[in-house]
């Protein structure tokens, strides 16, 4: 991996340094976590990168955003999936971010962990004192992938949100938060109390509206998920809402399982299959 | 020699010439490398094609036509011509400039003249390699004089007029009338009307007639050669056929002359002995004559020894015995009758023999018994046979008839007349016999005539005609990307030995086969083939004669999978469209008591099977299903339960979809199981993946394309694709279809 220590090296020599934390060789190619400093966040922050061995030969893979949920680092997809098989089979980077800024001395950020650290929610926060740093929606789609672009052999055309991103696929998503605990008590913390702000973030209200370019949407929910049987995920209403505007979703219901990364890792690579079919094309 | 003084101008003049050399294929220059090498190159090149003389003289030439300064040398000795040319030469030295200009077309004429072999060609004066150098040496020995000496005289003039002739071209030729077939200068306009080209395309133009020319005399040798050889068979078998004549007609005078000395001998004899019989005859005769003779003159003598006796007694005792004696002797008659015929008897000489013999020296005798060949390959048509035989070379045939019979298998069956004989007449020894029926067997035999008589028969040889040509069932032939089943009907009524299956890709030229499958026992055939190519696929039937022609070709297009449905597979309710690929459930009132039910036909579950084929791999294709049309797709191993609903058993693996009041239902069914998966857009066109290699049935909405389902399903036997409708409606199927990408990935 000589090659891209050195290509580091030479990039860094702009605003957007990194640091290697860690390298690991993995499924021939290396899982790698980085430190920068976020212009965004206002903060450091770690992400993790998976470079399968494709990209050793210097040519452009595509790039999968792994957004992770609730009280996740950048550490939990990366140990405990098992992406970077399938990832290597199919030449996929795969940049796996943390969840929220962290250390930014912000009252009330380590109360609970279903908002401040380790609960950004991926929105731009507009309430003081979480909006001079709580800005995950601007770092992941903005900050971030211009820092994987200008410093991995990552190919720019292929990546996304809808309209942005090519495929789209979620493990027991947080379908429709503003009508669940957890959305209420984050948006209504980061973005205050104008619902109508919510809206922008909301996946079922998104997906009401959307006119953007075709969509392949898939979404494993585990059955015996306790946060599904809570209310938490109602993916009925997302299914609702595409079937309405005919967005194509399959959503598979799987017997069994719950909300850990057991049943992510059983069901990883139909994931990566599914985006490498539309980044691979 | 001003021009030897300039290196520049030889440097251009050793370049120019140079050039027409490689051209020509004479001897490679090497690479001049000092001036002094340049010279002597440039006057190497020069000499060889008499140049610098030439060159120097063009200037005082009064006419600009070269070739009848030429044309005038070489049919005269050079003599006072020449001295005039040399003159000339001398003159024309001491101007240098023209030579500038004019040696580049001079050389390109040069290489034009000798290359065309033209009527006008200088080849016989281009002065061989000594002699230019001794030209030159003199050159140098004596320079700027203009005068040569007298050993060099000669081709030295040779020279000049050639010179003269190229120089003159080296100011003025820039183009070749082809019509006048003479370099011109444009710029005169004298082939105005005329075609003038560049003088190396001209040379061009002319070598290729040449080359033309020549290719057409090699033909006309060849041709000659294969004649000749002929003639030289013909010559040898002439000289034996007389050969063979002369001895025969010797052999018959022979014969003639043995059995005429013989019947002399005969009859020469027969004379000898009937002149011995007759002779001893006549002679016993006559010995017999002598002896009656004599007695009687005893008689006499006695007669009259009695009549003198004086006494009287003694006389009458002594008459009365000699009267006795004399009595008996007269009482014999005498046989005065010649005993044997003297008459000759004029027994006529039979030559008729003979002049049988002495004519059939110059009739032929009658021929032996044809010899009639076994059937060759490729000597049969379906209907038509080519018999042919051959005769003792000796033989003399006016003609030959050939008799033929069908050959009757079961001709060994009682009763059965023998079949009808024909025959025709021939001239040739072969014969291309019609009108017989296909894939059977014909016994053939000839006999010869002549004017002598007929031969005895040949022996009967069984000749076959080839089969009729296949059918090929295209409905029931299946394809892949990398095979195709082809069935066909044998389109005879009797068994043939095998088939051939001939493939060729399909392009314009559809009758070169590029495979072809032979000795296929059966009426199918699994054909490898390659990926997204088009194939003209036919049949023939083979028998001892021959193969049959090709059947009528199908097209197979190695896109996709193509199948068709198994129509002995589907429930009565549903029927299938002239195409074969629309599959529909009408409303039927009928009693399931009225309904024909087989064991092959669905019986719960209004569904069909397609068949695939058996061919591991990938397999792809699309169903075309309505909003609201409730469906099972999928696939079952052929023997799936009739009985049983699609997916509800361990044989079949399905997608199936319904309606209800909330929402569309979309289940993956196999063994009467389904995972729970939501869809949110209804797939109007379902891509159906079966992949044996990875164990996978995956379902596809073909339109976006989205991936709903895959089973994972190792599957023990070659399975088909199934359909079946939950309630009235249709399903069209879409064959050929490559694979879209998506199905890698699932």
């Amino acid at each position: 991996m000589k090659s891209f220590q050195d290509q580091i090296v030479l990039k860094t020599a702009g605003s957007m340094a990194l640091t290697q934390v860690s390298s690991n060789k993995c499924c021939g190619g290396f899982q790698k976590v980085f430190e920068h400093d976020s212009s965004e966040l206002k903060c450091r922050m770690k992400f993790g990168i998976y470079l399968p061995p494709k990209a050793e030969s210097a040519s452009e893979c595509p790039v999968l955003y792994w957004l992770s949920g609730l009280t996740c680092t950048e550490q939990n997809f990366i140990t405990k999936s098992g992406c970077q098989q399938s990832a290597s089979e199919h030449g996929l980077i795969i940049v796996t971010p943390d969840t929220s800024p962290r250390g930014c001395n912000i009252e009330g950020e380590e109360e609970s962990w279903d908002f401040g650290t380790g609960a950004g929610f991926y929105v731009n926060a507009t309430e003081e004192p979480w909006k001079a740093n709580y800005r995950m929606y601007a770092y992941i789609t903005e900050e971030l992938p211009r820092l994987i672009n200008a410093h991995f052999p990552a190919d720019p055309e292929k990546m996304s949100n809808p309209g942005k991103y090519k495929a789209v696929s979620a493990f027991a998503p947080i379908c429709n938060p503003i009508q669940c605990a957890w959305g209420q008590k984050a948006f209504g913390g980061y973005l205050g109390a104008d619902k109508t702000a919510w809206e922008a973030y909301d996946a079922t209200v998104l997906a009401a509206s959307y006119s953007g370019p075709q969509l392949d949407i898939l979404i494993d929910q585990g059955r015996d998920d306790q946060f599904l049987s809570a209310g938490q995920l109602l993916p009925d209403n997302l299914i609702a809402a595409c079937t309405e505007k005919r967005i194509p979703v399959v959503f598979r219901l799987q017997q069994g399982y719950d909300h850990s990364y057991f049943f992510i890792f059983s069901f990883i690579n139909d994931h990566i299959k599914h985006h490498a079919k539309y980044l691979n094309a | 020699m001003d021009l030897y003084g300039s290196g520049e101008r030889l440097e251009v003049i050793a370049e120019e010439d140079t050039e027409p050399e490689t051209e020509t294929e004479t001897e490679p220059e090497p690479e001049p490398e000092s001036a002094q090498e340049k010279l002597h190159s440039a006057d190497q090149g020069a000499d060889r094609y008499g140049m610098w003389d030439k060159s120097s003289i063009d200037l005082d030439l009064p006419t600009r036509e070269p070739y009848v300064l030429v044309a005038e040398k070489t049919g005269e000795p050079p003599g006072p011509g020449g001295g005039e040319m040399m003159a000339a030469v001398g003159g024309g030295k001491g101007l240098p400039g023209n030579k500038e200009t004019g040696s580049p077309p001079l050389s390109k004429f040069q290489r034009f003249s000798v290359e065309t072999n033209e009527s006008l060609s200088f080849e016989p004066y281009i002065p061989s390699d000594e002699e230019g150098d001794e030209v030159f040496e003199e050159e140098e020995e004596e320079p700027g004089t203009g005068v040569r000496g007298g050993s060099a005289g000669d081709t030295a003039a040779r020279e000049a007029v050639e010179g003269l002739a190229r120089g003159d071209d080296d100011d003025d030729v820039d183009g070749f009338c082809t019509e006048c077939k003479t370099p011109v200068l444009s710029s005169l306009g004298l082939h105005n009307n005329h075609r003038v080209v560049q003088i190396p395309t001209a040379a061009e133009e002319v070598k290729n007639d040449l080359c033309d020319t020549m290719r057409k005399l090699e033909e006309q040798i060849a041709q000659m050669e294969n004649f000749a050889g002929h003639l030289e068979e013909i010559f040898i078998t002439v000289e034996e056929n007389f050969g063979r004549q002369e001895q025969n007609l010797e052999q018959h005078y022979n014969d003639v002359i043995q059995t005429l000395t013989q019947r002399y001998d005969e009859r020469a004899s027969g004379l000898q002995d009937d002149k011995k019989v007759r002779l001893e005859a006549l002679y016993a005769q006559l010995v017999h004559c002598g002896k009656t003779l004599d007695a009687s003159k005893e008689l006499i003598e006695a007669a009259q020894e009695v009549h003198r006796e004086e006494d009287k007694l003694a006389f009458l005792e002594a008459v009365i015995p000699t009267m006795d004696r004399i009595e008996d002797f007269t009482k014999e008659e005498l046989d005065l009758k010649l005993s044997p015929s003297i008459e000759f008897e004029n027994c006529a000489v039979d030559l008729s023999d003979v002049k049988q013999m002495m004519e059939s020296i110059n009739i032929v005798p009658a021929p032996s018994a044809p010899v009639i060949n076994p059937q060759v390959g490729n000597s049969a048509g379906s209907t038509t046979v080519r018999v042919c035989w051959s005769l003792f070379s000796d033989d003399t045939v006016e003609y030959y008839e050939l008799h033929y019979r069908p050959v009757l298998e079961n001709s060994t069956l009682e009763g059965t007349q023998p079949p009808k004989e024909s025959n025709v007449k021939v001239k040739e020894t072969y014969r291309t016999v019609t009108d017989l029926l296909p894939n059977a067997q014909y016994e053939f035999w000839v006999t010869a005539t002549n004017t002598t008589g007929i031969s005895p028969a040949s022996e009967k040889a069984v000749y076959m005609t080839v089969p009729s040509s296949p059918i090929i069932k295209p409905r029931e032939c299946t394809s892949c990307p990398t095979a195709a089943l082809i069935r066909w009907e044998s389109g005879n009524s009797n068994p043939v030995d095998s088939y051939t299956v001939e493939l060729n890709e399909a392009s314009d030229d559809t009758t070169t086969v590029t495979e072809s499958i032979v000795a296929v026992p059966t009426c199918e055939c699994l054909v490898q083939l390659q990926p997204g190519r088009h194939y003209c696929i036919s049949v023939r039937a083979v028998n001892i004669g021959g193969p049959s022609e090709r059947s009528s070709p199908v097209t197979i297009h190695t896109t996709g999978t193509c199948f068709h449905l198994l129509e002995d597979t589907a429930h009565p309710c549903l029927s299938i469209s002239e195409d074969g690929f629309t599959m529909l459930y009408e409303d039927d009132d009928r009693p399931i008591s009225d309904m024909i039910f087989s064991d092959n036909t669905f019986a719960r579950c209004v569904g069909v099977l397609g068949e695939l084929i058996p061919v591991r791999g990938t397999h792809y294709w699309e169903v075309e299903v309505g909003e609201s049309t409730e469906f099972r797709i999928g696939v079952a191993y052929r023997d799936t339960q009739r009985n049983g609903i699609l997916g509800g058993n361990n044989t079949s693996w399905c997608m199936r979809h319904t309606v209800t009041p909330s929402r569309h239902k979309y289940e993956f069914l196999h063994n009467g199981w389904s995972p729970d998966i939501r869809i949110t857009t209804h797939p109007c066109r379902i891509g159906v993946c079966l992949d044996y290699d990875m164990g996978k049935l995956s379902f596809f909405n073909a339109t976006l394309p989205q991936h709903l389902h895959t089973f994972d399903c190792h599957f023990l036997h070659y399975v088909h694709p199934c359909f079946s409708l939950d309630h009235p409606g249709a399903l069209t199927v879409h064959n050929g279809i490559e694979a879209p990408d998506c199905v890698r990935f699932v």
